[in-house]
């Protein structure tokens, strides 16, 4: 069960007897590895060199939340569970992270790791009626709490070094801290890339482990996971509190990023377009939760720099959507590199026909 | 704690506002019970409508009468073309990914609502607004009225229409099964045709009286819905009078909230929390697991 078909599934669940974190990687697998170090090198040390700050504080967002819709897409994708309200996650965690890190004087490193945990368990208190209610009721009950804490973040604002258990003093202008190593927007946007970097290899490891087994069982049929002795409760749990613990972090990191918060940053619209830019990334691949936080921090910033409103986005979003459930259930991760692969069959077609001596053969793509 | 006198005006106040609320929890609850889609674009499609009543009567100079109407056959026609586009490719698929299909819907009108009429706050005000009469000592103005008589009559009306029409039970044996009902020779399509107009219609006049009440907002009544849903899952998307009594008190709560201090900043929580408890409830007595379809 998922908001897609379940007709293109993902190339996970081998059925061989080795075990599952032994098993050797898949060659597709090794080069999928590989353009994710080139990414990553790419991001690391060359971008903070050519780009300008403004473009480096826009990656550093699409980092971040290409970590929030990595929880979305592995809930949606690998168990088939939707969430209409993670940007509402996102905001709790930022909040949590605030708070921790006004209220505490403890290392960077730790209060990030604690912002996720904590919100992992409050999320997973979410996941709670996941177990009973599945399907429509479940999304329904992320929305309503997306529209609570959404309402609620309005009274109370985020911390900023004020007194009580709220801490928001109106009149502070204090930033949440960054971490002592990297003050700078350039050195923050690499801190991040690294953090994000260690958020996807936990959901690979995830994904190619005995978890993304289990959920690919529960994904088909959960009858028929109980019949296999898959601990349905357990892992549907543990999507919950992974997904949060992830929005959790990034939370965090956004905290750092903007230094002041706003709870009007957060509105339920779009926890929506969250959910829009994943299917459209596609929730079969984690390469779509990087599609995904590309649509959904780079292109408005690059529609506001060619002067067209990003009001056009939402309408795209919302076409996106349809399109994908309709036609493209494996959204662009799995579109693309087919389009380039037949791109790259036509352009040898017509370069075969117009010069006589064929070379190796090979397509470009 | 405020006195008694505190509370009465907003007596009226959530009794108007649970009045809307029910006229579009029904109008849900009818389209899902025929075609088995939970419009989640509902707000958006009569937020939409209402934006473009303003911009008639105040960018053109319409008369008001035309301009609800248009506003309210807004919400049909839109509602009526998704349910014809995209209604017969996603009938297969499951109710959650029906519902999801709805919100693209919501994002492309919240979209162009924001694009077109973003530049400066509007307000909606009926004539019917400027009008009342006193209770006591409380104000009940004319569109107050018309939101509770509305919710009332159209879950009475809309009863009476699934229980003693051609129509009407056609529609219920399409929430039965639409294969058989096919089979038997009901014109499924004209019968879905007629759930989606219908219930675009409603969704256009609670657009309407939705913007006199609670103001004239893109994202604040494309979000409303999730109140009007909290109404619908209460009747676990089957009961019309439920959904109604539903409504009520979710309007009634909401409105009661804001004299009190301490909570009335929260008061718009509450038909999310009262809709989440009464979910976890009924789950916990396997009510739900009869609901057709929705698992």
């Amino acid at each position: 069960m998922g908001a897609v078909d379940t007709s293109t599934p993902p190339p996970a669940a081998p059925t061989s007897k080795v075990r599952a974190g032994g098993r050797r990687l898949q060659p597709n697998e090794i080069r999928g590895l590989i353009a994710m170090a080139i990414v990553v090198v790419i991001a690391l040390a060359v971008l903070p060199a050519i780009l300008s700050v403004y473009w480096v504080t826009v990656l550093t967002a699409v980092a971040y939340i290409s970590v929030t819709a990595l929880g979305l897409n592995l809930l949606m994708g690998r168990v088939g569970l939707v969430s209409l309200g993670q940007i509402a996650v996102l905001a709790m965690g930022a909040w949590i992270f605030s708070k921790l890190s006004f209220s505490t004087g403890l290392p960077y490193p730790i209060v990030l790791i604690l912002t996720g945990l904590i919100t992992m368990v409050l999320g997973t208190l979410v996941g709670l009626p996941a177990l009973r209610l599945s399907g429509l009721y479940l999304a329904l009950i992320t929305l309503m709490l997306a529209g609570a804490i959404t309402i609620a973040l309005r009274t109370m604002q985020f911390p900023n070094g004020g007194p009580g258990f709220l801490g928001n003093d109106p009149n502070s202008s204090a930033a949440v801290r960054r971490p002592s190593i990297a003050m700078s927007d350039p050195a923050f946007f690499r801190y991040t890339v690294i953090v994000c970097l260690i958020m996807f290899l936990i959901a690979l490891w995830h994904v190619r482990g005995k978890a993304g087994h289990a959920w690919a069982a529960i994904r088909q049929s959960e009858p028929a996971a109980l019949a296999a002795g898959v601990n349905i409760t357990l892992y549907k749990l543990w999507a919950f509190a992974l997904a949060s613990f992830m929005t959790g972090v990034a939370g965090g990191l956004m905290a750092s990023d903007v230094g002041r918060l706003y709870a009007i940053s957060f509105p339920t619209d779009k926890s929506i377009v969250l959910l829009a830019v994943v299917l459209m990334g596609g929730i079969y691949s984690l390469w779509g939760a990087l599609i995904a936080g590309a649509f959904y921090s780079l292109l408005p910033a690059l529609l506001n720099d060619w002067g067209l409103p990003a009001d056009l986005l939402t309408i795209l979003f919302g076409v996106g959507i349809i399109q994908v459930l309709l036609t493209a259930p494996g959204g662009l991760a799995q579109q693309f590199p087919r389009d380039m692969k037949n791109l790259g069959k036509l352009i040898m077609r017509l370069f075969r026909r117009s010069s006589a001596p064929p070379d190796d053969g090979r397509a470009p793509a | 704690m405020p006195s008694w006198q505190d509370f009465q005006p907003f007596i009226v106040t959530g009794l108007a506002l649970g009045g809307v609320f029910s006229l579009s929890g029904v109008g849900m609850v009818v389209l899902y019970r025929a075609t088995g889609v939970l419009n989640l674009a509902y707000g958006a499609v009569g937020a939409m409508g209402a934006f473009i009543a303003w911009a008639l009567i105040n960018d053109h100079g319409w008369p008001e009468g035309v301009a609800y109407l248009v506003c309210i056959l807004f919400g049909g026609v839109v509602t009526l073309a998704y349910g014809m586009a995209f209604g017969p490719p996603l009938a297969g698929r499951e109710p959650l990914v029906k519902a999801v299909a709805t919100l693209g819907l919501a994002l492309i009108l919240l979209g162009a609502m924001s694009w077109i009429w973003s530049d400066k706050a509007r307000s909606m005000v009926l004539p019917t607004t400027k009008e009342g009469f006193y209770v006591g000592d409380v104000l009940v103005n004319y569109t107050q009225v018309i939101g509770l008589a509305l919710g009332i009559g159209v879950t009475a009306f809309t009863a009476a229409f699934l229980r003693y029409t051609k129509l009407g039970t056609g529609m219920r044996a399409l929430a039965d099964d639409r294969e058989i009902t096919a089979t038997l020779g009901v014109p499924v399509r004209r019968v879905e045709a007629a759930a989606w107009f219908g219930s675009g219609i409603l969704s256009g006049a609670a657009g309407l009286l939705f913007s006199n009440l609670v103001g004239l907002d893109a994202a604040t009544l494309t979000f409303l819905v999730i109140s009007s849903v909290a109404a619908a899952l209460i009747a676990r998307l089957q009961s019309l009078w439920v959904t109604l009594a539903a409504g009520m008190f979710i309007g009634l709560v909401t409105a009661m909230a804001t004299p009190i201090l301490s909570i009335s900043q929260y008061r718009d929580m509450a038909p999310f929390v009262i809709a989440t408890i009464a979910l976890l409830f009924l789950s916990r007595h396997g009510s739900l697991a009869t609901a057709k379809g929705a698992r």
